[in-house]
């Protein structure tokens, strides 16, 4: 695959619309059932690891050049261009701390009566993770199906791996 | 999280994770069971009960919530949509994200096996430019498309100076991605 194109703003690519359109949702759920349903739960996080590590590549390289206030920056700017998002981003002494009082994506696929994908929520941990790595940090999450909590520190071997059942299955 | 501002970036960049996961059939597949059929499960619905009045419900607000510069034209026979900015390859551009041959292509992909199950067929072109024509009618009628300005007027996209692009891809009275025709 091409090399995305570094940039320099908190957002690797950007829309002339501020903020997108929710129906996209429904796409991003149906994708990852396309691929549990053909392929299984191994190739579904091969999927979200691969994303994190291409797709979005030139926010890890901010992460990189910028350390944890990059990581702030990017999620305010990520979550001001979802709509319906409710989150409060916390920069801490040693982490950054993502509040999801309302997730976008579960409110959205919840109003218009989807079947949301069971494992749905854990995209964000290994989406995360594949993105913070590259830049020396490592990511958690807890809480699910709606509202969580996602931390962003930098990686340390003697922290313990993310427990996948902090994370909630998505109805 | 993924999210939707950027959709068309990482939609197009799994095009092409599926493709080299399972080549041409399983890009098909995706745009056909995960777009057609589950995302897109509504617009199924109604295009599938109302034909070409559905079609007019649909690509209203979902174009303009997606931004989209663009004209419908609707008879009793053919709905049309003449796309002047399109603000999913729009976006692609604006950014330099090339990484699925033809990523226009979707749009056939998932569109055409919904035609076909609510009995339309589509002449269509796209300049991978951003801009396209589209004229659904129904399968036992075999009117042609129409010429350069005779069903939209002025705001026939074929009209435009920058239409003509070194490739342009050709569809007749298509329902698959692989009816393309002939290459301009």
């Amino acid at each position: 695959m091409n090399e995305p194109s570094l940039t320099t703003g908190p957002l690797p690519y950007t829309d002339t619309k501020p903020v997108g359109h929710a129906d996209f949702y429904m796409a991003v759920n149906a994708t990852f059932r396309f691929i549990l349903d053909r392929f299984g739960y191994e190739k579904l996080k091969d999927y979200w690891r691969d994303i994190g590590t291409t797709y979005y590549r030139p926010v890890s390289e901010n992460w990189a050049r910028g350390g944890l206030p990059a990581v702030a920056d990017y999620w305010r700017a990520f979550f001001k261009a979802e709509p319906g998002a409710e989150v409060e981003v916390l920069e801490l002494a040693d982490e950054v701390r993502l509040e999801v009082k309302v997730c976008p994506v579960i409110r959205h696929l919840r109003e218009h009566g989807r079947e949301i994908v069971p494992c749905f929520c854990q995209h964000c941990f290994f989406v995360n993770e594949a993105m913070a790595a590259p830049a020396g940090l490592t990511a958690r999450v807890q809480g699910g199906g709606g509202r969580c909590v996602q931390r962003f520190m930098k990686a340390d071997a003697s922290m313990a791996p993310q427990n996948l059942e902090d994370i909630a299955t998505a109805s | 999280m993924i999210g939707c501002y950027d959709f068309c970036g990482h939609y197009e960049w799994t095009f092409e994770w599926l493709n080299k996961l399972g080549g041409h059939e399983l890009v098909k597949a995706y745009w056909d069971e995960a777009i057609h059929r589950d995302s897109q499960a509504h617009a199924s619905k109604l295009i599938g009960e109302k034909g070409f009045e559905g079609m007019q419900e649909y690509w209203g607000p979902t174009l303009a919530d997606e931004g989209a510069v663009y004209e419908r034209t609707m008879t009793d026979d053919v709905f049309r949509i003449d796309m002047h900015e399109c603000p999913s390859k729009g976006f692609l551009l604006r950014n330099g994200l090339d990484q699925y041959k033809d990523y226009c292509d979707h749009c056939v992909g998932w569109i055409g096996p919904l035609m076909k199950e609510s009995g339309f067929v589509i002449d269509h072109e796209h300049n991978h430019c951003g801009q396209c024509w589209w004229e659904m009618r129904r399968k036992d009628d075999t009117t042609p498309a129409s010429e350069a300005g005779a069903l939209s007027g002025h705001h026939d996209v074929r009209l435009r100076p920058d239409w003509k692009s070194p490739h342009t891809d050709h569809y007749e009275r298509a329902t698959d991605p692989d009816d393309k025709t002939a290459f301009s």
